[in-house]
């Protein structure tokens, strides 16, 4: 039997993957608190995305749960078996790297048979796997090819089969796609999720590409300061982001300053919003922050385009195809961005006076400072 | 046309350069050749093509003075390679800026301090008279800086530095994400260095090991300044034969022990030059 | 020894998460300090003991700087100096010339001829200067077998005119080969040329401009070592020049400069010598500023 082969079946029989947990992760360099208390549970079979601002702590969690660095206090267990004391060949983790991790002395074929050859399998059952998983990666017949002869997408492909071919419980793949094209990306980023769900592989992705983590996770990290600020399934995220840091981190988010008027409700742009999550007391002047498909336009009399709240002048139209983003400049200076349609965005061309009009659903605010 | 005027501009810098290497080290080596391979009768003046001058300069004092050379050679190199492949890496883990720069810049010095300078070093340290002569007399009572030992010993002064300076652009190129993805896919710190670390390394380290052999083979300064010929080397018996102090009639076996050491050079060369360009390949891109 | 296979395992049970990379680099330790230690005593006892030697007299028993003080009024340590001097500049000059266009049209256009010219530089340093001097001598010996009055007759004898041996700086530009390229290689190997050259000549500035302009500026520091390395060679350079027969400062300090002051003053220069080139060069590589040494840390 084969990796290939046995994979699905085991699918097929219902062992899928392993849980990975990692609880209360501590890690300092010098001053500088890489992790500060940092939890993330994952189940059996899931891909979860660590997203976050460079210097959040998410590639030193993933080089934690390899074993390539011993966090100061907190653990890493799989199916509930602490990791921690386990050096990173004891592991049964299979890690791609940003890039250049190939081996440039070894083949395509050899370095995927690096795992096996270091576990004594033959070399002829070696061969056929490495052909197996190359064919899995789209990189069939390339077993003879030496690093310097591929591409860089290609040798992240090798390296991803590299990493499948010691049958590891967990796939953990450092930035894998930061170094590419756009579009090698994007295909990659497609095949490697394909692979990831064929293998129920429990993965675990680090990237600062919050589009590829949306795209690509069943749940998305979102980490800040060392801490994790939410993890939840992308839609949700984006929707009804925990903070304000995950608000402006994940997507495009407008700024328009409100006051708190009543129990849970903000006046905004003239209209009055319920408030989600908390809210300060009555009269405190906040921002609220409203995504650019939640905030329509409608036209404004010229007079008063610079005197009342909500009103301002339309600066730039980007035409993103179905929809155009209407960039638009408040009386007070602040700009706010709107999602229009693209049939409708001509109504109001670059110049015109508009008034902002948020659609009626819960916002979240933060005060302003 | 313009792509072929940049092409012939770039050749224009590049000949003059190689067109001075042709005459200031392509003639010399040339003239040794032919000289070496032709004897001028002194009654007739008729010059004729001989392998004699070759053939005495394999037999009798002068292979001894070969072998001594090539003896010479490789212990020194040996332990100049293993010695400074080990400091190279030492060097190369460092994370101190200022000591690397300083080890650096003091191995391009060194590795070019062979000569007279060295010799005085040595002399004052333990040579007759020197400060450490009798420390060293202590462990080792025959000791002394005159015999093959005491060249032995003198030469990875400038060996080492320069096994050092040729292999610590692989050692830097030693990714640490191949030591990582080796652990990460099981393999041990010594199946790391077997299976990849090791292969890797072994050309540059063996391209080093060569230069290292070659530019002990070819020094001559410091071994002329020690010994004062005592020490029968390739290199001090030219300069001897030079100097005139040899027969009559063997003015051009000087060029055909010459002509030996640039057989040497060129077998040095041809097996370091493969090495060279595959490490490249590996670890320079 | 003792104290280090002591100290390492008690600091490895207190700090357990000190070690970055966690892959068994403790144990990779106490051997660098050894081969370093070793190293260092190999390197410096040397060289501190040509400075005592140089300092104390044994007969009187007398610490004395006046060796340092005696090279320069010492017969003939004018002449000699200047002419190293003048050989040293000749031969840099000559070498720059012929590398430096020679590298830049290599890196940017003829990538192939890039081991031609590697190899090239590598031949000097097996090729033993020795032989390369027979070589030179049979040679400049053709020329002189010429009927005086005939060019080549006349080029040999200039060739090897006493007063600046001409002969000299040609075959030590063979010589230096290896340390200049290597200088300019790293340099240009931190300097991404291709970039440097295009904005130049974009913006409308001829070949030679920019060259001068915005190449050299740039490869300073790689240009810097390597005239110094060459300046140490030419001083250091004993064989080639005494085997021709002429007295560059070399061949002065053996012959001329040892009776004197009991066999100070040799072992003084060199030091001196030694010392001032290494500080320079030191100084001189944090002139290209850029240039990191260590890896980034990746602590993200």
């Amino acid at each position: 039997m084969s990796v290939i082969a046995s994979a699905p079946a085991q699918d097929a029989a219902g062992t899928r993957g392993v849980s990975l947990e990692l609880s209360g992760l501590h890690r300092s360099f010098g001053a500088t608190h890489a992790l500060a208390g940092f939890d993330l549970a994952l189940a059996p079979g899931e891909l979860v995305a660590m997203l976050g601002p460079s210097g959040c702590g998410k590639t030193t969690a993933l080089r934690i749960v390899a074993g390539f660095d011993r966090p100061d206090l907190g653990a890493v267990s799989l199916d509930g078996v602490d990791l921690t004391p386990l050096p990173a060949n004891k592991r049964d983790m299979g890690m791609v790297f940003q890039s250049y991790s190939l081996f440039p002395h070894l083949t395509a074929g050899q370095n995927v048979g690096y795992g096996p050859r270091l576990r004594k399998v033959s070399a002829a059952e070696r061969d056929r796997q490495a052909e197996e998983l190359l064919e899995l990666v789209g990189m069939a017949g390339m077993a003879g090819r030496y690093p310097h002869q591929l591409s860089g997408g290609q040798q992240q492909r090798v390296a991803l089969a590299r990493a499948l071919a010691v049958r590891p419980k967990v796939l953990l793949l450092d930035e894998p796609l930061s170094a590419l094209d756009a579009k090698v990306r994007l295909q990659l980023r497609d095949e490697i999720r394909r692979i990831q769900q064929e293998f129920g592989i429990t993965t675990l992705f680090v990237t600062h590409d919050q589009e590829e983590a949306l795209s690509m996770a069943d749940r998305v990290a979102v980490m800040r300061a060392g801490k994790l600020e939410q993890c939840a399934a992308p839609a949700e995220l984006y929707d009804r982001p925990a903070t304000a840091f995950v608000a402006q981190f994940v997507g495009t988010m407008n700024h328009l300053p409100g006051q708190v008027v009543g129990a849970a409700k903000v006046r905004v742009a003239d209209r009055e919003l319920p408030v989600d999550g908390a809210c300060p007391a009555e009269g405190t002047e906040v921002n609220v922050l409203l995504r650019p498909e939640s905030l329509d336009l409608e036209p404004a009399a010229e007079a008063s385009a610079a005197g009342r709240p909500g009103e301002g002048q339309v600066m730039l139209a980007t035409f993103l195809g179905a929809t155009t983003r209407l960039t638009v400049r408040l009386g007070d200076g602040t700009e706010a961005k709107a999602d229009l349609p693209s049939h409708r965005a001509v109504e109001f061309p670059v110049g015109s006076a508009v008034r902002l009009a948020p659609a009626p659903r819960p916002v979240l605010v933060v005060e302003r400072g | 046309m313009t792509r072929l005027f940049t092409k012939l501009g770039a050749w224009g810098a590049v000949l003059p350069l190689l067109g001075y290497c042709a005459i200031a080290l392509g003639f010399p080596v040339w003239a040794i050749l032919w000289e070496g391979l032709h004897q001028t009768n002194p009654t007739t003046q008729q010059t004729t093509v001989t392998f004699a001058n070759l053939t005495a300069s394999w037999h009798g004092i002068y292979l001894t003075g070969l072998l001594t050379s090539l003896r010479l050679s490789l212990l020194s190199s040996v332990i100049s390679a293993v010695v400074g492949l080990f400091a190279a890496y030492a060097i190369s883990q460092s994370r101190g800026r200022y000591f690397k720069q300083a080890v650096l810049t003091a191995s391009g010095v060194l590795a070019n301090f062979g000569g007279i300078p060295l010799a005085f070093c040595f002399i004052a340290t333990i040579g007759t008279g020197g400060v450490f002569l009798s420390w060293i007399q202590n462990v080792w009572p025959s000791f002394s800086l005159e015999t093959f030992s005491g060249v032995a010993l003198v030469y990875p002064y400038f060996l080492v530095p320069l096994m050092v300076l040729t292999t610590l652009p692989a050692l830097d190129g030693l990714r640490e994400q191949w030591k990582e993805a080796s652990a990460n896919l099981g393999g041990t710190s010594r199946q790391y260095w077997r299976h990849v670390g090791g292969p890797l390394l072994l050309p540059a380290a063996l391209g080093g090991f060569v230069l290292c052999f070659g530019s002990a083979f070819a020094a001559y300064a410091t071994a002329k300044a020690l010994t004062s010929g005592t020490v029968p080397l390739v290199t001090t018996q030219i300069a001897n034969i030079l100097s005139g102090n040899v027969i009559a009639g063997e003015d051009n076996l000087g060029m055909a022990l010459a002509f030996n050491t640039i057989i040497i050079c060129g077998l040095m060369m041809a097996v370091y030059l493969p090495l060279r360009k595959r490490s490249a390949k590996w670890l320079e891109s | 020894m003792t104290t280090i296979s002591d100290t390492e395992p008690a600091a490895a049970v207190t700090t357990p998460a000190r070690d970055k990379r966690g892959l068994g680099l403790r144990r990779v330790r106490w051997w660098r300090v050894v081969v370093l230690g070793v190293l260092a005593v190999y390197f410096l006892v040397p060289l501190a003991s040509t400075f005592w030697f140089t300092l104390y007299t044994p007969g009187t028993h007398t610490f004395s700087l006046a060796p340092y003080g005696q090279m320069f009024s010492a017969q003939g340590f004018g002449t000699s100096v200047r002419m190293t001097v003048e050989i040293a500049l000749v031969t840099i000059v000559i070498l720059y010339l012929l590398l430096v266009p020679a590298m830049i049209a290599v890196q940017l256009r003829l990538p192939k001829l890039k081991p031609v010219l590697e190899s090239l530089a590598m031949v000097p340093l097996v090729l033993s200067p020795v032989a390369l001097v027979v070589g030179v001598q049979t040679v400049l010996g053709w020329g002189l077998d010429q009927d005086p009055g005939t060019p080549l007759f006349q080029l040999a004898a200039d060739l090897q005119n006493q007063s600046f041996p001409l002969i000299l700086p040609i075959v030590y530009v063979v010589i230096a080969l290896p340390f200049a390229y290597r200088s300019l290689e790293s340099g240009l190997r931190s300097v991404d040329l291709k970039t440097l050259v295009e904005a130049s000549r974009g913006l409308g500035a001829s070949w030679p401009v920019t060259i001068w302009r915005a190449v050299l500026p740039n490869l300073r520091s790689g240009l810097l070592s390597g005239a110094i390395l060459t300046l140490a060679l030419v001083f250091g350079e004993y064989t080639i020049s005494s085997i021709l027969q002429f007295l560059p400062f070399s061949v002065w300090i053996v012959q001329d400069g040892q009776g004197a002051t009991s066999g100070q003053l040799a072992p003084a220069v060199s030091l001196l010598s030694l010392l001032l080139s290494w500080a320079v060069l030191f100084l001189v590589s944090f002139l290209g500023g850029r240039r990191a040494v260590g890896r980034p840390d990746r602590s993200s």
